[in-house]
């Protein structure tokens, strides 16, 4: 785990200019994170969607609130932005797409997905 | 130092690699299951809801989802610590509360897959 060899380390986030990939990669991890942390509160939801017709409809009146909303359209996002760069990751595991130029293509392609995802959502619903 | 069963350092981490993209491919494909079903037919009372929730293919999905989403969220968080926490004691502490955090997690759903049963 020790730190042997002594390369530069240069971790100043506000110099670092990270590629597009570099952008996918790093939110793929804080989106992981997040989802994580989000799991009492849906598993709780969850547990009192399915207890009895009047905590479900109380889930019901909660979701409809704004709060609730702003949260479910960002986990939602958190989700769709996770899930599309996750295939992508195991495409590049395959070997598939991971020239840099279609590595990047694809890296954009997973952000515009996730806000599009959404925004399909939010009109269709 | 000789540890029965330990990989070799080629190998170190090999398992967790291959898990966290079997287990991926699993959870991704349940939700969108999951997210047909609720655009296509959601839910309208909480007869529907709980009937759905509660068939025995649905319930077992589910039961699926939950075990292979946590031992992805666990193999997801601990190379998140291992590569930001360096401290030992601070790494072990915070995957002990992770694990019990997320083994917790697991036996409440359980109880509701229980409770659900037709």
């Amino acid at each position: 785990m020790g730190n042997k060899n002594k390369r530069p380390i240069f971790l100043n986030l506000l110099r670092i200019r990270l590629p597009v990939t570099g952008v996918v990669s790093i939110l793929h991890r804080v989106s992981g994170v997040l989802l994580v942390l989000l799991l009492p509160p849906a598993l709780l939801l969850l547990d009192r969607s399915l207890a009895d017709p009047d905590a479900f409809e109380a889930c019901r009146r909660l979701m409809s609130t704004l709060p609730a909303k702003v949260l479910w359209f960002v986990a939602l996002w958190l989700f769709v932005q996770h899930f599309l760069n996750g295939i992508r990751h195991l495409l590049l595991d395959l070997d598939i797409c991971i020239d840099r130029k279609c590595a990047r293509r694809s890296a954009w392609l997973a952000l515009a997905g996730s806000v599009l995802a959404v925004v399909a959502f939010g009109i269709l619903r | 130092m000789n540890i029965p069963g330990a990989r070799s350092s080629s190998q170190s981490g090999f398992i967790e690699w291959l898990l966290q993209r079997l287990t991926s491919v699993y959870v991704a494909g349940f939700a969108v299951y999951v997210a047909i079903v609720l655009l296509v037919c959601p839910p309208v009372d909480f007869e529907a809801w709980r009937g759905w929730f509660g068939s025995g293919f649905v319930r077992l999905g589910w039961a699926l989802f939950v075990v292979l989403l946590l031992i992805h969220a666990w193999i997801g968080m601990r190379s998140v610590f291992m590569d930001y926490l360096h401290p030992l004691w601070l790494r072990l502490s915070v995957l002990v509360l992770t694990a019990t955090g997320l083994l917790a997690l697991g036996f409440w759903a359980a109880a509701i897959l229980l409770r659900v049963a037709p």
